[in-house]
């Protein structure tokens, strides 16, 4: 189009087009039933043109919602082109393939009709809380098992509730109010971002959104695609494991930079699984698509014109582009993979830029049972995150979620909701991986029942075999620990029965680290020694220097005075190696 | 009662460039302002000189004040620039990590170089102690007194200052945290000790052991700084009660604001906010939208039935863009604000897209705008508004401050205009424009997430910046109103005077309300009750004058978040249900709309808050000489009106001179000492009994 918006008015309008799906995210959140949506915010919304371009995102939000609806936008078009819509129709899809990977993530996409011209469509992405089928695990073998899947249907047909629809959902879930609250939260806030964009579209005179959506369409694009041609080109290679369900799972990716163009394909990752950890392409696009954004242009905001110069792709069959009827529940724990296979096989293009791989995938816990003297069960989700991998000019972050955003929960929280104990939650020393910048560290964390009742536990972690990769010359983080009694090691995505007086140690892994370890500064060795993130013996092995604890044994303020490097000792050793050289 | 003489009350506002500073007389509303430069090794010396110079220029002695009301900035600063007491966490075992764990999110989806917050208490100095108690407040094991005691020798023997005390379920059993600290003030008789159930007894640990490090943190600078006030003040004859501005917009004694230092963050915002509702309320406007814009910030605050929304946590020291979660987080009461980077020094780009951007980025105090000609070389809203002829670069602070408009010509010529294609007067409006969108967007937002509707709200515009921008901000929002108070630059500082002396407390006892044991939660009450009255008494307020206000923090069982409701008053027992579920599923509904069928409720938190009266406080100009509008008016000059296409003659009024009853049309500019009026050309405005400017939209 001609260049007709100046780039104040341009600004204004864009803007305000934020704003307004910031008020559509506002009413989902403050209308919504299931804490996921309300306090993780587990979800996403969107703003999309008459193409069903996406023009604008909520703020927050996870990379496996945001992206995948927008691509599952193309979806609901297809099968409801714009001629069978009318004021007032809404239509919803929880189909794993057509949207985001997973039956438990309802979609809701709202045409909005100015006088009777169809103008813009608002979507948005949650968590239902129940849809069916088994509880959250990973260990079904089918789609089938996993609850209620409804194909791309209309929810409301010119305002009239789909009565019919709505019967089959609540006669399927065991929270019939929550899920079909929520339902109606996504149907309200949609409502809400049609009423505010009609409302922006009359203040400013303007007939149509689409010239203003090629407009910021255009530029993100064009942003995105000189980031891209900023990197050299060529096929960058990287793999990585997961611990799978049976058996170790393989991802491989090739990221092709061609100019301005960029190719992500992942043939010869595994095939998919049988059990339920399988991952649809829309998910597989959809943190591929993250990892190149927070890659190469964090700031280009994020609509399809940051999507379009990136092409993402897998073998049909494959882990990463799961067929019909595969299940995919868990689909999170090797999606969450992904950001840090594709920045490993893109380091050598962006020296200085990426982070090392850190634990990726959060680590969601259903701990259940009985509460002691009482039939009245228990059900509580616990979420933890191990260390970020090391960043090439920082160390990694301690602790915390990437590239899930999901927050994790405070031990009196725990506690309050169930009888257990959790004795333990503390950082876990030396679990970043060495380099000269160090990875995020893990934590130790350890439930039990105080009482004599036995309980159990669906643990849904990874990354117990296969510990985080470091990036140019860092060394690996630990790998994580799901242990009981500090010496059993349960099947790690199974349910397993906890004996009265056993404790669960779950202890998620650290990041990767960055650079080489002996490039490290002595004070920065001599710093985490002091404050605990490193033990006294870990600098003589892994970073080449010698640091001496002055202090007795039995002291517990150990204050930066009572450490002292022995200089000649670090000196022989980091003199022993030439810079650079294998670890 | 207070004898005639004694009829004058002072407020104070040390802000982080000036110390601003209010004589009111509650007889005859007279009022005095001064402005002095903050002095910040020691910010009493400030004070102590804008008093004795204010307090003699008006001719009152310094005995006849009764009271004088202080918010600062100290406690803010201690914790930005790290410069509080050499500080310890003693956690319970196994749990010391919890301020460096915190939420375990990241607050920023793309940005792979980010930062968490640092907390206050290297690692090295993080303990955990042998006890735990478990959830109800139950003991599992013991706490391990030789542990603390030798842990204290060597506290000591390291010259640390304080200890921080904050143990898992402390808020339900403080019994172990209590023995600790006697343990560590036995041994160490001066070291600083703050337990978690006293500063914030409330469930999530990491943010109850964030605020109580901070409130220890800060304890002795804020103390040492109170009692060099209160010794300046007796020496220059003031013998009236020295009161402290809280965050949650209440004033309280010296000794408590010693005891809970933290609760002193964000005092002179809170001051903004009760000027805001006070005014608003002689106005006959009960709710507004208090706006507050200054040189790096900009902050709004919804005032709903007269009174501020109020927050049960905020964060300090945000790292980036004042984003939400880069921040320490503190657990209490504070009146709520959004706060986003625009203000006066924020600087306009042209950004890698070729759109214009402006803000957060601000050239602050130093080097400023470009105008104040102190090496500033990138254009700010400052500039642009100059170049607008919304300011008088001969009329900049009174006059007090020369102002260079062509070298604002020029930054915003070279950095904006050239690169975009656009004329110079196209390019500064923009500027005004984007940061008055991004404002309003922010305010919209947030009144939404309130559940209120925006275009209800009238805007409260003050703060050096805030009448430049309020009638733009309030046309984007489609307010009915923009309401400019006299004295716009020193609201804050007013606002303190407006506030009721109070104290909050606050008790964890959970509990479902069908399972509610009534006997320990009335316990609770009156225990509150009886510290609020016995504090009020203390500060010499009558006890028919005081009132309680209770509340309960309350939740569908399940829930992760709670609501604030009020409980019935008396006692509470099973027949109270009713009354707490309506209380309740009103508050609910006005936030959520839709109710939840068939679920329990809960109870998290009892509080009460604890007050003398409200006084009033209306403004009169003292020595204006009844005038006519022709007095007032002092000439035009050249302002951008794009809607009058472009430069248009504009009349500039006097604030001094508009006297009430006057009614005059837009477009106009009316110039005090401190800020600037900017009224657009398609509305009517008046000066109302208060003075106020109020502009009807």
């Amino acid at each position: 189009m001609t260049d007709t918006l100046d780039p104040i008015t341009l600004e204004v309008l864009w803007n305000r087009l934020l704003s307004v799906v910031n008020e559509q995210q506002v009413t989902l959140m403050r209308t919504a039933f299931s804490t996921v949506v309300r306090e993780s915010q587990d979800l996403a919304c969107g703003v999309f043109d008459t193409r069903g371009s996406m023009i604008a995102q909520s703020l927050t939000g996870t990379p496996g919602h945001i992206n995948a609806m927008a691509t599952g936008v193309r979806h609901f078009l297809r099968a409801y082109p714009a001629e069978t819509l009318q004021p007032g129709d809404v239509l919803i899809t929880n189909d794993p393939w057509q949207t985001a990977g997973q039956i438990n993530d309802m979609t809701i996409l709202t045409p909005v009709f100015k006088d009777t011209r169809l103008v813009a469509y608002f979507a948005s992405t949650c968590h239902a809380p129940d849809i069916g089928g088994r509880i959250f695990s990973g260990e079904a073998r089918e789609v089938y098992e996993e609850g209620l899947r409804i194909p791309i249907t209309k929810l409301f047909i010119r305002d009239e509730p789909n009565a019919e629809l709505f019967k089959i959902i609540r006669a399927n879930v065991r929270t019939p109010n929550e899920t079909i609250g929520d339902l109606y939260a996504q149907t309200s806030s949609n409502a809400v971002g049609a009423r505010e964009l009609l409302h922006f579209m009359s203040e400013f005179a303007l007939d149509s959104i689409d010239p203003l959506a090629d407009e910021i369409i255009m530029r993100s694009e064009r942003a995105m695609r000189a980031a891209i041609r900023a990197l050299p080109n060529g096929r960058y290679e990287n793999e990585s494991w997961s611990d799978g369900y049976d058996e170790p799972i393989h991802i491989k990716v090739a990221v092709t930079v061609e100019d301005e163009d960029l190719f992500i394909d992942f043939a010869g990752s595994s095939p998919q699984s049988s059990r339920g950890i399988n991952v649809v392409l829309n998910y597989t696009h959809a943190y591929a698509s993250f990892a190149i954004k927070a890659a190469v242009s964090p700031d280009v905001p994020h609509n399809e014109g940051a999507f379009r110069p990136v092409h993402v792709t897998a073998p049909p069959g494959s882990i990463l582009n799961c067929l019909e009827p595969a299940a995919v529940a868990s689909r999170h724990l090797i999606g969450h993979f992904l950001p840090g296979v594709i920045f490993g096989a893109l380091a050598p293009a962006m020296p200085g830029k990426l982070i090392a791989c850190g634990a990726d995938p959060i680590w969601i816990s259903v701990l259940h049972g009985k509460w002691p003297g009482s039939q009245e069960s228990f059900t509580f989700s616990l979420f933890q995150c191990g260390g970020t991998g090391a960043r090439a000019i920082k160390d990694g972050l301690n602790s915390t979620g990437f590239p899930s955003g999901v927050a994790g929960v405070p031990a009196e929280i725990v506690e309050s909701l169930t009888p257990l104990v959790q004795y333990r939650r503390e950082l876990r020393t030396d679990s970043g991986g060495a380099g000269t910048f160090r990875g995020g560290l893990g934590q130790w964390t350890e439930i039990g029942s105080p009482g004599n009742a036995a309980w159990g536990i669906s643990a849904l972690v990874d990354r117990t075999h296969f510990p985080a990769n470091g990036l140019e010359g860092g060394g690996y983080g630990a790998a994580g620990e799901y242990l009981v009694n500090k010496s059993i090691r349960p099947q790690p995505k199974a349910l397993f029965s906890v004996a009265p007086g056993d404790r669960v140690q779950l202890n998620p892994a650290g990041g990767g680290g960055y650079g080489d370890p002996f490039q490290r500064a002595v004070e920065m060795v001599l710093r985490d020694v002091v404050n605990g993130y490193v033990s006294l013996e870990a600098p003589e092995r892994e970073y080449g220097v010698v640091i001496r604890y002055l202090g007795s044994a039995d002291q517990l303020v150990r204050p930066p005075e009572l450490y002292a490097l022995d200089e000649a000792a670090t000196l022989a050793l980091r003199g022993q190696r030439p810079s650079g050289s294998e670890i | 009662m207070e004898g005639s003489a004694h009829h004058h009350r002072i407020g104070v506002d040390i802000g982080g460039t000036f110390t601003d500073l209010v004589v009111f007389d509650d007889v005859t509303g007279s009022f005095a302002v001064g402005k002095t430069l903050t002095t910040p090794g020691d910010p009493s010396r400030a004070v102590e000189a804008l008093v004795v110079e204010t307090l003699k220029r008006e001719g009152i002695a310094a005995r006849e004040a009764r009271q004088l009301i202080h918010g600062t900035t100290l406690v803010t600063n201690a914790i930005i620039e790290r410069t509080g007491s050499r500080t310890a966490l003693l956690a319970t075992q196994g749990f010391r990590d919890s301020i460096e764990i915190g939420r375990e999110n990241r607050y920023e989806l793309y940005d792979l170089m980010l930062e968490m917050p640092q907390p206050l208490v290297p690692r090295y100095l993080r303990f955990g102690a042998p006890q735990r108690t478990l959830s109800g407040g139950t003991t599992l094991s013991e706490l391990d007194g030789a542990f603390v005691e030798q842990l204290t020798r060597e506290l000591v023997a390291n010259g640390i200052e304080a200890v921080a005390i904050a143990f898992l379920h402390s808020f339900s059993n403080p019994t172990a945290e209590r023995e600790a600290r006697a343990i560590i003030q036995r041994i160490a008789p001066h070291m600083r000790v703050a337990i978690s159930s006293e500063v914030v007894p409330e469930i999530r640990e990491f943010e109850r052991t964030s605020t109580t490090i901070a409130n220890v943190y800060v304890q002795e600078r804020v103390e040492k700084y109170l009692r060099e006030l209160q010794a300046r003040l007796e020496r220059i004859g003031f013998s009236g009660s020295l009161f402290l501005m809280i965050s949650s917009g209440g004033i309280v004694t010296v000794d408590t604001a010693v005891r809970f230092p933290v609760r002193l963050l964000e005092s002179g915002p809170a001051g903004g906010a009760l000027a805001a509702a006070s005014y608003g309320a002689a106005c006959g406007y009960s709710d507004l939208l208090s706006f507050d814009m200054g040189g790096t910030t900009a902050k709004f605050c919804i005032i709903d039935h007269g009174q501020p929304l109020i927050a049960h946590e905020f964060e300090v020291d945000r790292r980036y863009r004042l984003k939400k979660g880069s921040g320490l987080p503190i657990k209490l009461s504070v009146i709520e604000m959004i706060e986003i980077g625009a203000g006066g020094g924020s600087i306009a780009r042209i950004d890698a897209l070729g759109l214009l951007k402006v803000g957060p980025e601000s050239a602050g105090a130093e080097p400023g705008p470009v105008c104040y000609g102190n090496g500033g070389s990138e254009p700010t809203v400052t500039d642009a508004d100059l170049v607008l002829g919304y300011l008088d670069p001969d009329y900049f602070l009174g006059g007090q401050f020369k102002i260079d408009l062509a070298a604002a010509r020029r930054a915003i010529l070279e950095r904006i205009a050239k690169p975009s294609g656009l004329s110079l007067e196209e390019a500064a409006w923009g500027i005004h424009q984007v940061v008055n969108e991004s404002m309003a967007n922010a305010a919209r937002i947030h009144t939404l997430e309130r559940g209120k509707d925006p275009h209800r709200f009238p805007v409260f515009a003050f703060g050096g910046a805030g009448p430049v921008h309020g009638y733009r901000i309030a046309k984007a929002l489609g307010s009915p109103a923009l309401i400019v108070p006299f004295g716009a630059g020193v609201m804050s500082a007013v606002g303190f005077l407006t506030a009721p002396l109070a104290f909050d407390f606050v008790r964890s006892w959970p509990g479902r309300i069908d399972a509610m044991h009534w006997q320990k939660a009335n316990a609770l009450l009156d225990e509150m009750e009886a510290e609020g009255e016995a504090l009020l008494a203390q500060s010499g307020v009558l006890p028919a004058h005081i009132r309680h206000r209770r509340v309960a923090d309350i939740r569908y069982a399940g829930q992760g978040h709670e609501i604030q409701a009020p409980l019935p008053g008396g006692r509470l027992n099973g027949d109270s249900i009713p009354a707490i579920l309506r209380s309740f599923e009103e508050t609910y509904r006005r936030l959520y709309e839709r109710l939840s069928e068939s679920v329990p409720v809960e109870i998290l938190n009892w509080r009460v808050i604890s007050s003398s009266p409200a006084p009033q406080v209306r403004l009169q100009a003292a020595g204006v000489e009844p005038a006519v509008v022709s007095a007032a008016y002092k000439g035009s000059r050249r302002a951008y009106f794009p809607e009058l296409g472009g430069y248009a003659e504009t009349p500039v009024y006097d604030r001094y001179g508009l006297l009430p009853g006057t009614s005059l049309s837009g477009p106009a500019i009316i110039e005090e000492r401190e800020s600037t009026v900017i009224v657009g050309q398609d509305c009517r405005f008046h000066i109302d009994e208060q003075l106020n400017v109020i502009v009807e939209l």
